[in-house]
């Protein structure tokens, strides 16, 4: 990471100083202070109404609990993952009929990417959840969650892939058609691992969004994370100590998908990044 | 020779954008075995030519036949045929993701149908004849500007063309690269190859080419032998652009 961040800062700012780097450390020192004395402002609030009293946490030390949230965290896990595939390919799908030289395609591709992109993706599964059952359609809590996430998810990720595509040099697709490729192998075959590859950030970053879009699971009651955490809070009377936990499982879920996406881009992005980086041999 | 099909005829063909005409009545043969050198001054329309051959433009009017069948618009029809003449751009355009030997086998496996084994074999053959086979498991980022040509080179060869079209091959170059991938034109033309070349190396039009054809403002504006044409241009436009490209 720290690899990354740093180029990153290269490229950004020139290299410090002697009284940038002064100034560097007098803020940092600064701003250090001022982390510590707002830490101990709130545990010293939490201490002050009782909310680090034994009875808040002491559940934590039974193993049931955490079987309870581990649980609620594999629920989480399967909505996020199968929505994430659901809507990688539906992104894909939606962005090549934005792309398509056929008009009617074009033009419906991209009222329905505007209009997954546009709603609250909270208001969705309300029409999933509450909606179609009016009509007499019932799906479990699984898809009520799983699918609107998706939905949601998938418009802009159409719109993220129909950036990395043209990002990718015109040059590419014109060798790939003067060697005799279709433009539909064209497209699979060139165009979009290149694109990917451009678009890995993004990606990532809509994955987090996914993760998070699952936490109103409770809303149609799947047993999620989420929910799991605010059956525990109901149980055992304690709203500060339980959130908090699931905050940090939340953060950590983000974080490892992070960490993740920085070895995925080292690994497949290297050769095109090396291309200014590297000096021909 | 003009008793066979040419290889690539284009009859009044036109083209526009938008308001600039940019080709305007292109008559023009090329034979089995001949290279034609095209030459004129930036935005005469030499490259916009070059691309029509193979339908990375389209034309507004004028017929293109190659070995005497129009060239189709679209489909596998289109694809099959752009497969069997080859084009190598100023830019190179190596697919960037994959390695040399993946951009010189992607074509025979995925058009030609070829086993993977027969087309790695054949490629490397195809690399080792453009001097680049100790390179093969790079990607094309890893490689010198004269390298990547001499890959496209390969890559386009690779699908056996009728043809190749070369537009400006040489003009993304540092000097010190130039030669070795003139060199590998040369040898081609040799061989026997049919060659369309935009390029303003004089010493390769006059080593190889059997016509050269100057352009300026979208038309045809002279054509002869090279030494025709560089010793006894017969035209002021000419005679002005040999001029400014000597650097009089
Ligand atoms: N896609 C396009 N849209 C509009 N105009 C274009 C397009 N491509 C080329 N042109 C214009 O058409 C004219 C001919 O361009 P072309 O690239 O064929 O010239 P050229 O002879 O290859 O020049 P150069 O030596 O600079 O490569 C130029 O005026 C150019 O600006
Ligand atoms: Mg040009």
């Amino acid at each position: 990471m720290s690899a990354h961040t740093t180029s990153m800062r290269d490229a950004l700012y020139e290299a410090p100083g002697p009284r940038t780097r002064r100034l560097t450390a007098i803020l940092t020192i600064v701003s250090l202070v001022l982390v510590c004395i707002g830490l101990a402002l709130v545990v010293r609030q939490f201490y002050v109404t009782g909310q680090l009293d034994a009875k808040y946490w002491a559940f934590f030390a039974q193993w049931s609990t955490w079987a309870y949230l581990l649980e609620g965290f594999l629920g989480t896990l399967v909505v996020a993952v199968t929505a994430a595939g659901i809507s990688l390919v539906l992104g894909v799908v939606l962005m090549l009929g934005r792309t398509s030289p056929i008009m009617p395609i074009s033009v419906v591709s991209r009222v329905i990417i505007d209009f997954f992109r546009g709603v609250p993706s909270l208001l969705l599964i309300y029409f999933f959840f509450l909606g179609l059952p009016t009509i007499g359609l019932y799906l479990p809590p699984f898809w009520m969650i799983t699918i609107p996430v998706s939905l949601a998810a998938s418009g802009v990720l159409a719109e993220v892939f129909r950036a990395g595509v043209n990002a990718v040099p015109k040059g590419q697709t014109e060798a790939a058609l003067s060697i005799g490729l279709t433009p539909g192998k064209t497209m699979f075959k060139i165009v979009l691992p290149q694109a990917l590859r451009i678009v890995i950030p993004s990606l990532i970053s809509q994955l987090v969004v996914v993760v998070k879009d699952t936490t109103v699971a409770y809303v149609v009651s799947y047993p999620d994370l989420m929910q799991n955490g605010r059956v525990l809070i109901t149980t055992h009377d304690s709203v500060v100590s339980v959130y908090l936990v699931t905050a940090i499982i939340y953060i950590l879920v983000n974080f490892a998908i992070n960490q993740l996406s920085i070895a995925m881009a080292r690994r497949s992005g290297n050769p095109i990044i090396s291309r200014t980086t590297e000096n021909p041999t | 020779m003009s008793t066979q099909t040419p290889v690539i005829e284009l009859r009044h063909v036109d083209k526009h954008y938008g308001d600039l005409h940019v080709l305007r009545d292109i008559n023009l043969s090329v034979h089995k075995g001949e290279v034609l050198v095209l030459i004129g001054p930036s935005g005469s329309g030499k490259s916009t030519l070059c691309r029509t051959i193979n339908r990375l433009e389209t034309i507004d009017s004028g017929e293109i036949l190659i070995e005497g069948e129009p060239l189709p618009q679209e489909g596998k029809a289109l694809a099959q045929m752009r497969a069997e003449i080859g084009m190598v751009f100023q830019s190179f355009n190596l697919f960037a993701h994959k390695t040399i030997l993946q951009n010189v086998t992607l074509g025979p496996i995925e058009v030609l149908g070829m086993s993977k084994a027969e087309a790695e074999a054949r490629a490397m053959e195809l690399l080792r004849r453009v001097g680049v086979d100790a390179q093969a498991a790079k990607v094309p980022a890893q490689l010198s500007g004269g390298q990547q040509q001499r890959v496209a080179i390969a890559r386009s060869l690779a699908m056996q063309p009728k043809a190749m079209l070369f537009d400006e091959p040489t003009s993304a170059l540092d000097p010190e690269m130039i030669n070795e991938v003139l060199e590998v034109m040369v040898e081609l033309a040799r061989e026997g190859m049919t060659m369309v070349v935009v390029t303003h190396e004089m010493n390769f039009a006059r080593r190889v080419s059997n016509r050269v054809v100057f352009m300026a403002d979208g038309q045809i504006v002279e054509e002869g032998t090279p030494t025709e044409f560089f010793d006894h241009p017969k035209t002021a436009r000419a005679k002005d652009f040999l001029d400014s490209i000597r650097g009089h």
